[in-house]
């Protein structure tokens, strides 16, 4: 277990390593001074040289990513040419928001998609199980930017009931939630429906259906339970996926989160603060999907960390 | 495929307390008649703006770039604009449609090249095992706990918003779906009989795998090829939404949409048609995605 444990821990750091590293090397070898947004279109060769020089951006390659390095042990990336102030500070301050909108949109989305897919699995091939799968397929096809926006006319212009951006108070967490909802909803449900299928069709559920268990105790004990793995990685994923940041409804939303964050950090090529964005993001991310294999064994005992092999 | 069979009963003497009722209204029926409705629901739906689209040259639209600026932001079917005209008193219609064939031809593209990579690395990965299996396997890994859209867009940013640069980048997220599928498709297949026999028969181990296990598998591979299709054009528009999108020849629908959106309260149209357009186009895509998945594969028993 604990041998476990370190292994992915391991495993996981190596990642965010790679990751941060590769950013490094892609921000080095594109085409773009941070001087030149830093300084303005109207800056003389020597203020740009002064503030390449501040940034230290005038070493070799190698000694920047040098002392890349020595600052990613200690946890200081540096200050951010923007904020002026230090950038792991400026993300951290920001985090609070994602991890709040990806919270409540995780959970609406668990709420609504289990019972909806479930439902749909009971009834294939009816027409009502039909509508609801084009209603799902809906979901899916819009482009989330768009719902925001419909949605943010709707219910926020037109119909003025929450406010149209920002998180000053918790109505202005209902429209991005239920934006990210939709299209997480569409996809988990339908994500359900086909495990829940398949356990329906298996064997055990037969023999257990003729030994007189009860429909409810079927669906929710027997198959859910053997579903319950995939759709909670499903959701552990995603919820995962959302702490990089849910750039496009923050954008939408002006959400202050990560996402508008990063946008911005590389509109104006801020290296230290596209590089502490990085960091910290893959770091959750890399935390959550870990949690979630250690959650494995309490969801299916049969489950031993570090013995499975197949899959 | 036993299915088939009672969905047919003809040439069948023996009475049966099966009715032609009874199989109409069964599930595999009813199954099969989904399929069915989805295959033609979502080929309207796809050739509905697919079509336009390529004729968008040949159709009698003014230029998508022309500017008018006594006609701006005229509501829908006034004028002859069908779509209406947004703050510049450009054509919307003609936009869309100018729009689309850069967003389309991306997403072609880009789905032809993680096709391409994808069958190729997963079948490798499947077929050799051992220690490309190890790279590539985690490559995949790798690349699901990155951070996909701020990836995305930290490349576009800066290597600039040029056609190859969005189709790579899209490629380059979407490779990792078609690659899993292959592989696992093709662990199933190396265990079969016939591959034992090509190995004795002394053929080489590429050409075991280019000759008679990819043909094997390609078929079911191609199949999420339209949901890729889907994805990379709602992806392809989310990087233009966020400014990260081409700018030449024509703004693509992404850029439409946020173009129109500071104009939303007064002009519904120039976000809202935009965004119906993709929708309509994706749900159709989505829908024949869904329906030649779902339908019953009778081919088999023929050949």
């Amino acid at each position: 277990m604990t041998n476990y444990i370190l292994k992915r821990l391991g495993q996981g750091l190596l990642t965010v390593f790679l990751t941060v590293s590769t950013v490094f090397i892609l921000i080095r070898m594109a085409p773009g001074d941070p001087a030149v947004s830093y300084a303005g279109p109207l800056a003389t060769n020597e203020q740009l040289a002064a503030v390449r020089e501040q940034f230290g951006l005038d070493r070799p390659v190698l000694e920047q990513y040098w002392i890349f390095l020595q600052q990613l042990f200690t946890g200081n990336l540096g200050t951010s040419y923007s904020f002026q102030a230090p950038a792991m500070q400026v993300v951290a301050e920001r985090m609070p928001y994602t991890l709040t909108l990806a919270t409540a949109a995780i959970l609406l989305t668990a709420v609504v998609a289990i019972p909806l897919g479930v439902w749909m699995s009971r009834r294939p091939d009816t027409g009502k199980e039909l509508g609801v799968n084009v209603l799902t397929i809906a979901g899916q096809s819009m482009p989330d930017f768009w719902t925001g926006i419909m949605l943010l006319t709707g219910f926020a212009v037109l119909i003025p009931i929450f406010p149209a951006s920002g998180f000053a108070t918790w109505g202005g967490l209902v429209l991005p939630t239920i934006t990210i909802a939709i299209l997480q909803i569409a996809l988990i449900s339908r994500m359900v429906r086909r495990e829940m299928t398949a356990n329906f069709a298996a064997p055990y559920l037969t023999v257990a259906r003729s030994r007189g268990v009860r429909n409810s105790v079927l669906t929710w004990r027997y198959a859910m339970g053997n579903s319950a793995i995939p759709v909670f990685t499903a959701l552990g994923t995603r919820f995962a996926a959302m702490l990089n940041g849910v750039v496009v409804v923050e954008v939408v939303f002006a959400w202050p989160g990560v996402g508008s964050l990063i946008v911005r950090a590389l509109e104006t090529r801020d290296y230290p603060l596209i590089q502490a964005t990085v960091l910290l993001t893959a770091l959750l991310a890399v935390g959550v999907q870990l949690l979630i294999d250690l959650a494995y064994p309490l969801l299916d005992p049969r489950v031993r960390l570090g013995k499975a092999a197949t899959a | 495929m036993s299915l088939s069979d009672t969905a047919t009963p003809t040439r069948q003497p023996s009475p049966s307390a099966v009715t032609k009722a009874d199989i109409a209204t069964a599930g595999a029926t009813r199954r099969r008649k989904a399929a069915k409705w989805k295959l033609i629901v979502g080929t309207v739906c796809t050739l509905l703006v697919i079509i336009p689209i390529i004729l968008a040259q040949v159709l009698p639209l003014p230029d998508a770039n022309f500017q008018d600026l006594a006609a701006r932001r005229l509501p829908p079917f006034t004028d002859g604009h069908l779509f209406g005209t947004d703050q510049l008193g450009r054509d919307l219609l003609s936009r869309v449609l100018h729009g689309g064939q850069v967003s389309l031809t991306i997403g072609v593209l880009a789905v032809l090249v993680s096709g391409a990579i994808g069958i190729i690395l997963g079948a490798a990965a499947g077929y050799f095992g051992g220690w490309v299996d190890t790279i590539i396997s985690r490559l995949l890994e790798a690349q699901m706990s990155l951070p996909l859209l701020m990836m995305l867009l930290l490349v576009v940013a800066l290597f600039g918003p040029s056609i190859p640069v969005i189709t790579f980048v899209i490629a380059i997220a979407q490779w990792p779906e078609v690659a899993r599928l292959t592989r696992s498709m093709v662990l199933v297949e190396r265990e079969k009989p016939y591959v034992s026999a090509a190995r004795i028969l002394g053929l080489h181990r590429i050409q075991i795998l280019i000759q008679h296990i990819i043909p094997n598998v390609i078929k079911q591979a191609t199949l999420v090829v339209l949901l890729l299709l889907a994805q990379a054009v709602l992806l392809e528009s989310a990087l233009s939404f966020l400014g990260a999108g081409p700018q030449r020849p024509f703004a693509t629908w992404g850029r439409i949409i946020s173009d129109g959106q500071d104009y939303i309260t007064t002009s519904w149209w120039m976000v809202t048609l935009p965004g119906l357009v993709i929708v309509l186009m994706v749900v159709g895509v989505n829908l024949l995605g869904d329906g030649l998945r779902d339908r019953p594969r009778r081919k088999k028993k023929d050949a």
